[in-house]
């Protein structure tokens, strides 16, 4: 029978990990739908129980969400409004039933193109923690994610912690979702929007887009052309879909054309911004 | 904690179930053949069709996505064990409003119903939309369900 190992220390976990190859389990519902078998046929590592994942903290440096911290437990903690993308994000995460499982780390580490959690970190600027038996490091979320299922995890790392830097959980933030349906969908394309607003304008922006591309990303530079404008809904005019094609070089799948999903993403775009500067005009 | 041994004991519906599975067999079907409780039904075993939906220290999830083992210590809660009165209601509402047609999905639905009904009992026919969302139905649509 294969090995099916629980531990609740870090070190236990990344000792474990040293010591031969296991495969990492968080929440479950990426592996499991992943095969049929009934049971895993492989040497397990599930770090759910791992005491330095779970719970979200904040000190002076900025906010620690916990690895193995689950999408019900994201949206029922409480959080500035930065992180308004981030929970909405995580009502998309699959069913009640999923987000009662699925977890930061694993939705991360299972680096879908179209994973819901991932614009939302990235307009946080968030950094992963990687803990080794070896130590730790820590990586922008952006060089994390190198590829389509492809990560920079090194064998023998698990996901510690996401960490949101304290300035970045300025402001208040938006997320919108384009799917072929309302629930339990695979997102077309998504994107998070954050803006701090000072004196009537823009002091930072933060736009990311995702399931367009191999892996999300952050558009500089319609986020400098934004930053000093007026806070207002004609914000939202300044994205065009001729403006967001090359930042997005978007895919061609079977969900949608790259043509549309450089158009659902300069809309979704423009209103997020509607929604963040609503009130202000 | 590791595993040693495949044996272990379940708290389900309030009653202890010794089971001998590997650890990460998936707990719809320790429920199903160790245990003999049948109610939870195996769909796509992939977590899409919520027929597997139990109650886990009260909160649903999709068994088939559960490794047996992180089961262990805490209570789970399956179709078989909604037995309180506000239970029974459900179930007669279920009747009374023709929500059940094939059957297959009327476990998980009784289940994510009843996890809604506890933190919410007036809830909102969105609020029922919502929790009911990770139930799918092929039949009657979800109409008489909600």
């Amino acid at each position: 029978m294969p090995a099916y190992h629980r531990p609740d220390d870090l070190s236990e976990a990344c000792t474990l990990l040293a010591a031969g190859p296991l495969s990492i389990l968080a929440g479950g519902t990426d592996v499991y739908a992943g095969t049929t078998a009934q049971q895993l046929n492989r040497d397990i590592l599930d770090v759910t129980g791992i005491a330095a994942l779970r719970g979200i903290a904040r000190d002076e440096a900025g906010w620690r969400i916990g690895g193995a911290v689950t999408w019900s437990e994201l949206i029922a903690a409480g959080l500035p409004p930065a992180f308004d993308a981030l929970k909405r994000a995580a009502r998309e995460v699959g069913s009640e039933q999923i987000q009662n499982a699925g977890t930061i780390a694993g939705n991360l580490c299972n680096a879908s193109p179209a994973a819901d959690g991932v614009p939302a970190l990235m307009v946080l600027d968030a950094e992963v923690a990687l803990a080794s038996a070896a130590g730790r490091r820590r990586l922008p979320l952006g060089a994390f994610l190198t590829g389509p299922r492809q990560t920079a995890l090194a064998p023998g790392e698990l996901v510690e912690a996401v960490h949101v830097p304290a300035a970045s959980a300025a402001g208040a933030s938006d997320f919108l979702k384009l799917g072929a349906r309302r629930y339990l969908v695979i997102s077309i394309a998504m994107v998070a929007v954050r803006l701090a607003v000072e004196e009537g304008r823009v002091a930072a922006a933060a736009i990311a887009v995702g399931a367009c591309s191999p892996v999300a990303r952050r558009f500089a530079a319609l986020e400098a052309a934004l930053v000093g404008e007026p806070a207002t809904p004609a914000l939202a005019l300044r994205v065009t879909e001729a403006g967001v094609a090359p930042l997005l070089a978007p895919i061609d799948d079977v969900r949608g054309s790259a043509a549309y999903r450089a158009g659902a993403a300069a809309e979704l775009i423009r209103r997020a911004l509607a929604r963040l500067t609503e009130g202000a005009r | 904690m590791s595993f040693d041994t495949p044996r272990a004991e379940l708290s389900v519906n309030g009653a202890r179930h010794a089971v001998e599975a590997p650890p990460s067999r998936r707990l719809s079907h320790v429920l199903r053949e160790d245990c003999g409780l049948t109610g939870t039904k195996s769909g796509c075993d992939a977590g899409d069709c919520g027929a597997c939906t139990v109650l886990i220290d009260g909160r649903p999830h999709c068994a088939c996505l559960t490794p047996a083992a992180r089961a262990l210590g805490h209570e789970v809660t399956t179709v078989e064990g909604l037995t309180g009165p506000a239970h029974e209601r459900l179930k007669q509402a279920f009747l009374r409003h023709g929500a059940a047609q094939c059957g297959i999905c009327t476990p998980g639905m009784l289940v994510a119903a009843a996890a809604l009904l506890a933190r919410a009992p007036r809830a909102t026919p969105a609020e029922a939309e919502a929790a009911l969302s990770g139930v799918l139905c092929r039949c009657t649509g979800y109409r008489p369900i909600v």
